[in-house]
């Protein structure tokens, strides 16, 4: 049995050794969300990353708890990674826009418009930031509808297009998840002062 | 937490790597990096690029994961409530570090079940210095000052790199490390400035945490073709000397300001060269202790099983209702 300091290790009475894993399944780590922040009324919502979970409603609560358990937020979406629809990448200088045309129309009846988030990057290396709702039949659509009404913001890096329907939103009633977060000063660099007590110990020593 | 893990990391081949690269993209792909720019996940890049890359994060989120380990041991038994909750909040830290670094490999293309099969099996390392144990509270904290310190100057560099996610990552990391080094320091001055037997206490932990800290950056970069690369792609920025310097520069003053001393007769800083000298840690060890032979290499790593096994009730039991699940790669 393996043997430890720590009383709480000692007690799982974990085996000296064992045979190796067996590879994890697909999907073991469940499939991925993306997580979008509102730091303060009327800001817009910014991407702050990704989190593993089994559904829409694990991820919000994980992804309170990733991203915003030092600071208070007004607002938090969360998206199926896979809802959302992306362009390539271009230079630092350059807009994707430049390379989206109107879509051509086909024989297929149109479908009903939907909503659509839109997303720029400004700067590679920064992060995603919402720049506003367009209302397309298609995420291709979309795409060009956002050229349309954002086309003249420059530099555009990369575009990211959200269906709205996708798209898990906070409550306004529920923003006191965030209440008691200031509280927590123990979490914060500031609320360490150890000068004062280093000085005394110099001049208690006479190393000073 | 990270540290420079394996002493071995770049195989010393007499070939580049770089044969089956397209020369026009490959000249492009290096022309943006020169200029400064991000590379983002769906950009092309070489694939020993994106072979280190993975490499690299994935273990620096095996080592944010088990560093979580030696720390998580005293938060049940650190002194005084205000304390535990803080022990509590550095290692959940820990733990949200390793998933943000575990999406960020993931961009890359290596899945996140993969990563952790292979921690298991032992194929992917980890920070050398968790394989050592926090005896006492103090070696907890000394871990929490000083390794934390080594980290901050391995993760600022890394932060300057050239692959846009692990920069997301990284920036966010270094934010919390703030208050794990702040923390950190404050509960080092408190028992190296207290009665004697918290002095004594401090100075034992610091002469059994000095030996590994001096191992953590790895020893010195071998002059290779790989290197030079890896430095001109903003892979690798800074070699382990330097960070070896930065940090003593840094934390040998604020040690010796509390009365400690330093388990190494050696050590002093060259004024003609404005280098630090010291005894040549013992590289034997690390890579002894590396390839399993330490202390703790076996808890750590049947600990991390076992939280793996115990939980795989739960995440069966999440699987069974939900559709089915389309993405895993994150977008960025």
């Amino acid at each position: 049995m393996l043997s430890s300091l720590d009383p709480r290790i000692a007690r799982l009475a974990l085996p000296d050794t064992a045979p190796a894993p067996t590879p994890k399944a697909a999907f073991d780590q469940f499939e991925t969300f993306e997580v979008f922040h509102q730091k303060k009324d009327g800001a817009a919502y910014t991407y702050v990353g990704p989190v593993h979970a089994p559904s829409a409603d694990v991820a919000f609560l994980f992804a309170k708890e990733q991203y915003s358990r030092r600071f208070a937020c007004t607002g938090m979406w969360v998206v199926p990674t896979s809802a959302i629809n992306l362009t390539p990448y271009v230079g630092d200088q350059e807009s994707v826009y430049d390379g989206v045309s109107a879509i051509v129309p086909t024989a297929d009846a149109p479908a009903e418009p939907q909503e659509y988030a839109i997303f720029h990057l400004k700067k590679r290396g920064k992060a995603h930031t919402n720049v506003g709702l367009v209302r397309a039949a298609s995420a291709a659509d979309a795409l060009y509808q956002a050229k349309l009404t954002f086309g003249e913001q420059r530099p555009v890096v990369n575009v990211w297009v959200l269906p709205w329907n996708e798209v898990l939103t906070l409550d306004p009633a529920d923003r006191d998840i965030w209440l008691t977060t200031p509280e927590k000063k123990y979490r914060d660099a500031i609320a360490y002062k150890v000068q004062d007590r280093i000085e005394r110990f110099k001049l208690e020593t006479g190393t000073k | 937490m990270y540290g420079s893990v394996s002493t071995h990391d770049i195989p010393a081949q007499a070939t580049t790597g770089l044969e089956n690269e397209d020369p026009q993209q490959l000249a492009e792909f290096e022309a943006r990096i020169a200029r400064g720019e991000k590379i983002e996940p769906d950009d092309y890049m070489p694939a020993l690029y994106r072979k280190q890359l993975i490499r690299m994060i994935e273990q620096h989120a095996h080592s944010e994961i088990i560093g979580s380990l030696p720390e998580g041991t005293w938060i049940t038994r650190a002194p005084g409530f205000r304390r535990k909750m803080a022990q509590m909040a550095k290692v959940q830290d820990e733990v949200g570090h390793a998933q943000l670094l575990y999406s960020a490999a993931e961009t890359l293309g290596k899945s996140r079940e993969d990563m952790l099969t292979d921690l298991i099996n032992g194929k992917s390392k980890y920070s050398n210095v968790f394989n050592y144990p926090t005896p006492t509270w103090a070696d907890s904290n000394a871990i929490s000052w000083l390794i934390d310190a080594g980290a901050i100057v391995n993760q600022m560099a890394n932060a300057r790199g050239s692959y846009g996610p692990y920069c997301r990552a990284l920036e966010r990391i270094c934010a919390e490390e703030s208050f794990h080094l702040k923390y950190g320091h404050d509960a080092v001055v408190h028992m190296a400035t207290g009665t004697p037997i918290q002095r004594r206490m401090m100075q034992e932990a610091l002469n059994r945490w000095w030996p590994p800290i001096m191992t953590f950056f790895g020893p010195a970069d071998k002059a290779s073709q790989h290197t030079e690369i890896l430095m001109r792609w903003k892979v690798k920025m800074a070699s382990n000397d330097d960070c070896r310097q930065q940090f003593l520069d840094m934390y040998v003053p604020k040690i010796l300001e509390i009365g400690l001393t330093i388990p190494d007769p050696n050590l002093r800083k060259n004024e003609e060269t404005g280098k630090w000298e010291y005894t040549e840690p013992d590289w034997e060890e690390l890579r002894r202790v590396i390839n399993g032979d330490g202390p703790c290499n076996q808890e750590r790593l049947a600990v991390r099983r076992a939280a793996e096994e115990n939980g795989a009730w739960v995440r069966r039991a999440l699987q069974a209702k939900r559709q089915a699940p389309k993405a895993v790669r994150p977008l960025a």
